[in-house]
């Protein structure tokens, strides 16, 4: 039994238009996947793929008119899609963390930061101010924060990005959670901060065998400190495998398009548009999602394809993926 | 900053007196003055000065705490606003402090539950409280109030005719019989302020409300109140968290409201007889009373400024983010 | 285990029925608004054909008298009936709104939007001269002008559409800020285009968007403004039917018990800036649906 299993997930946007036509944006569709403990799974995709909202959506943190619509999302086999407010918070927070985008705007800006990590604490169990505090020096210490007991004192706004970034590691290591959410993780830092930040995640999801979850559009985040790999494109996996595996062979058309593109555009640029806009997720064409950008399409796509088993654990949701003599022609290696 | 923009407003006020077409020469002359009454008048009152020279002088005055006379009574204005300030300000504040105690919560359970009855409710409460005209809700209430149900006393002002007010210590007649343990006039007094109070805390709290919804509703959808659910904080943490981050904006945005509300209290004092500054005020521009209206322009100006230092005053002890800036 | 909340099919379409309950869905108070504003221009407009009598006729003999089925509004001190001039009181209120809107947008919006683009001196001028109009509490600088300027009607709209000209100024000006520092002016000056043409044909649709709401709120205000003017006894007076002047009236006498001669003006007072406050309310929700989305 994995410590997340993520099982066809559909989050739907539902709202009325001005002409009182109903409106579904199709945010996510069948969502499946896996982490198990001391994983490192990367998820990655364009804007709009859906990254994020598969994050909202396991953490229960959907605002309308967000929903789930279907799926399940089981934490260590309970399951929590359908939890009221109360159960949910008894796992958020302790055993299932999250760390989000801007750690600026994210932290209570009325207070002090050691004040947050002993609520963090209190709010979830009993214990003395002196030892949640105690907890908090220590682990701003785990997180490579110098003179924690100084800054135990500082008020958010006067921390830089990377340091508010590790308070916020600091706040979901505090518990010691079983499984870690970083929505990008490393937007706004700069790149020698970003690097301490993952090998940080990294060094404590090993030592500490908890399992991780990176969302990030940045593959070279996803090549360096990830063992599994999802790609995501409007609202589903496409493609899902090791990392090593599916870089040096990727099996579906869009995987293939985003690892032939140069490391260096891709940092340069991330990727936007490779092949095209960003589908319509009110109006996502009949069978594969991606028919209408992709290279291959042939009439079969018009039926929505199967996941198929390339091997080694590797899979790949697209009618061309076993069909290896293309797959290679198409791959090119920079 | 605030001195130019003081000085920019009496400016105003002494251009707009002097282009109208009000005679306060006339007035006080009387209709069987003749040319050399007139003219005698005009130079007393230093009206036959070239305009810039007329400033120059209320300016050089100004400086020195005199504010000239008011036409109208032969006092001095200064006397005047002294002897009627407080009664405004007791209306005033007692208003707002009513207004607010309703207002803030109203607008902030709005804020939690939005759209549904609560929000709906209070959302049409507060838009009316906006449409209502002052002085039309007085006479009616009084109409009801006091002549139907005979729960309000006459509105005669801040005592009845059987009182007198008590030792000048605050300026509050009923703060001030209450801490010389005078309950009848305490009594009275309160009975006194009783309608008008609560009419005028209505319509203060209609924007209070409107404005501390909103601002409680960007709050609640802001990144640190979901950032706070996602570490599975109690709902009421998390409500408290929010409340705390609303309070600097709605604390700025009653001190914005109260600088403008000093003015429209001068309709209801006229209704009940207040005494107040504003029914003074009023009458002054109405029967052009030149230095009576400078004056109280000027005293209404100078409210904003000492209610904006005390709202920034404030914000700087709640806000960590706050700085003082040179 | 599943969550079962079915989604239906989208319809499409674009019917008159659909459009009206999609914008009332969206925004009630705008519907109910405009059915307010709708209501009282009607009446405004067929006034003489609804008023059983004329607004200045007189019944000499039939003063004060209580609400009955020949008055149905009652009379007030000068034997008029009080429905009529009721009725006839909502001219002024349109007769009022819409003049001094016309005239706050037309001194607001240039000076915003050439504060906006020059920048610099002159948005400094403008700035400030705005700042020193909105620190005068608008009450006060009304009245001081319109009893120095002398009563009419034409006064009235005039001062009002000048006092509240900052406040379109400042917002045209915000809009005209953004703009400029999206890149949209840098790519019309470098297709070309003339100031003029930059300034009134690719700024002012955009930055007049977001003041459509304050539109209406600003004639609530005005109707407002020039009633309370009328009541203190400045502007426009007795006989003319205007709802604040007969409310000056009717003050007289609620001490003594005649409730019906200040009650109705009042009621259609109210139920007008109700209305141009709803629609106000209304156009933001509509224009600006983020505000209204969370936490639906």
């Amino acid at each position: 039994m994995s410590l997340l299993e993520v099982s066809n997930l559909h989050t739907h946007f539902i709202s009325h238009d001005l002409n009182n036509n109903l409106r579904v944006a199709k945010g996510l569709n069948g969502v499946t996947f896996d982490v198990d403990r001391g994983e490192v799974v990367g998820i990655v995709g364009e804007t709009g793929a859906g990254k994020s909202l598969t994050a909202m959506s396991i953490m229960g943190l959907l605002q309308s008119p967000a929903r789930i619509v279907e799926g399940s999302v089981r934490f260590d086999g309970s399951e929590l899609v359908g939890l009221s407010t109360d159960e949910l918070n008894r796992i958020r927070g302790t055993e299932l963390t999250m760390i989000v985008q801007s750690p600026l705007t994210s932290l209570d800006p009325l207070s002090r930061v050691g004040k947050q990590l002993v609520r963090a604490q209190r709010e979830h169990r009993n214990i003395s101010q002196a030892e949640a505090w105690a907890n908090g020096v220590q682990t701003m210490t785990t997180v490579g924060i110098p003179e924690p007991e100084r800054r135990m004192r500082a008020w958010p706004h006067e921390l830089s990005g990377g340091m508010a970034q590790r308070v916020l590691i600091a706040l979901a290591l505090i518990n010691g959670p079983r499984l870690i959410i970083a929505d990008e993780p490393t937007t706004g830092l700069d790149v020698t901060v970003q690097a301490q930040i993952l090998d940080l995640l990294r060094d404590l999801v090993r030592d500490r065998e908890m399992g991780a979850m990176i969302i990030t559009h940045d593959l070279g985040v996803v090549a360096h400190y990830c063992t599994r790999i999802c790609v995501m494109f409007a609202g589903s996996i496409i493609e899902t495998g090791p990392v090593r595996q599916v870089f040096n062979d990727p099996r579906h058309p869009y995987t293939q398009a985003l690892i032939s593109s140069t490391p260096k555009r891709i940092a340069e640029k991330g990727y936007g548009q490779i092949g095209g806009p960003p589908p319509n997720l009110y109006a996502l064409p009949a069978g594969c999602h991606y028919r209408d950008r992709c290279s291959r399409a042939a009439d079969i796509c018009h039926q929505s394809p199967p996941v198929q088993d390339v091997g080694g654990s590797q899979q790949a949701r697209c009618h061309f993926a076993t069909d290896t003599k293309t797959a290679a022609a198409t791959v090119h290696h920079g | 900053m605030v001195v130019p923009i003081l000085l920019g407003i009496t400016f105003l006020t002494f251009m707009l007196l002097r282009i109208g077409d009000q005679d306060p020469v006339a007035m006080i002359a009387g209709p069987m003055a003749d040319e050399a009454a007139f003219a005698e008048i005009e130079r007393e009152l230093g009206l036959d000065r070239p305009f810039f020279v007329q400033f120059g002088i209320y300016v050089g005055k100004l400086a020195t705490g005199d504010l000239g006379e008011s036409w109208q009574s032969s006092e001095r204005v200064a006397d005047e606003i002294r002897n009627r300030l407080p009664a405004s300000l007791e209306l005033l504040l007692s208003a707002v402090l009513l207004g607010a105690l309703v207002g803030v919560p109203v607008g902030l359970r709005s804020a939690q539950r939005p759209n549904k009855l609560f929000d709906q409710v209070s959302r049409f409460v507060s838009l009316f409280g906006f449409s209502v005209p002052t002085y039309w809700i007085a006479l009616m209430a009084i109409f009801v109030f006091f002549f139907l149900l005979g729960w309000a006393p006459p509105p005669m002002g801040r005592l009845d005719l059987a009182s007198f007010p008590p030792p000048d210590i605050t300026g509050s007649y009923l703060v001030d019989s209450i801490l010389t343990g005078d309950w009848a006039t305490a009594r009275v007094a309160a009975g006194q302020l009783a309608l008008p109070v609560i009419l005028f805390s209505i319509i203060v709290a209609a924007p209070i409300i409107k404005h501390t919804r909103a601002i409680s509703l960007e709050v609640l959808g802001s990144d640190y109140v979901r950032y706070a659910k996602s570490q599975g904080l109690r709902p009421r943490t998390v409500r408290r968290i929010a409340l705390r981050n609303s309070i600097t904006p709605v604390l700025t945005f009653i001190g914005t409201e109260l600088t403008g509300l000093l003015a429209s209290v001068s309709l209801l004092e006229l209704i009940f007889a207040w005494g107040g500054l504003g029914q003074w005020g009023l009458n002054a521009i109405l029967t052009g009373d030149f230095a009576a209206v400078q004056g109280y322009v000027l005293v209404l100006a100078l409210f904003s400024v000492v209610v904006f230092v005390v709202i920034d005053v404030l914000v700087l002890l709640l806000e960590p983010r706050a700085t003082l800036r040179p | 285990m599943t969550e079962v909340a079915s989604t239906p099919a989208p319809e499409r379409g674009f019917t008159w029925s659909g459009r009206a309950l999609g914008i009332t869905r969206r925004s009630p108070t705008f519907a109910i608004g405009l059915i307010i504003v709708g209501i009282f221009a009607f009446v405004a407009i067929f006034a003489d054909v609804i008023s059983p009598f004329g607004p200045i006729e007189t019944f000499p003999h039939q003063v004060l008298l209580p609400p009955s089925a020949a008055f149905w509004f009652g009379s007030d001190g000068n034997g008029m009936d009080m429905f009529s001039r009721v009725m006839h009181g909502a001219r002024f209120g349109f007769g009022i709104a819409v003049p001094s809107a016309i005239i706050m947008l037309v001194i607001g919006v240039p000076l915003g939007l050439v504060a906006g683009y020059k920048g610099g001196m002159v948005d400094e001028i403008v700035l400030r001269s705005m700042d020193v109009l909105r620190s005068f509490p608008s009450i006060v600088l009304a009245l001081a002008v319109v009893a120095a300027t002398g009563q009419s009607l034409v006064n009235v709209v005039l001062v009002i559409g000048f006092l509240d000209a900052p406040i379109f100024t400042r917002l045209v000006r915000s809009e005209v800020l953004a703009l400029r520092s999206s890149g949209f002016v840098d790519s019309a000056v470098a297709s070309g285009n003339p100031t003029w043409r930059i300034l009134f044909v690719h700024l002012l649709p955009n930055a007049i968007r977001g003041s459509t709401a304050m539109i209406a709120v600003r004639m609530a205000w005005a109707v407002r403004i020039s009633a309370t003017l009328a009541f203190i006894g400045v502007g426009i007076q007795a006989p003319t039917p205007e709802w604040g002047a007969m409310i000056r009236q009717g003050a007289e006498f609620i001490i003594s018990g005649e409730w019906w001669v200040a009650l109705f003006p009042g009621v259609a007072l109210v139920g007008i800036v109700l209305g141009f406050n709803l629609l106000g309310d209304g156009l933001q929700d509509l224009l600006d649906p983020r505000r209204k989305a969370t936490g639906k």
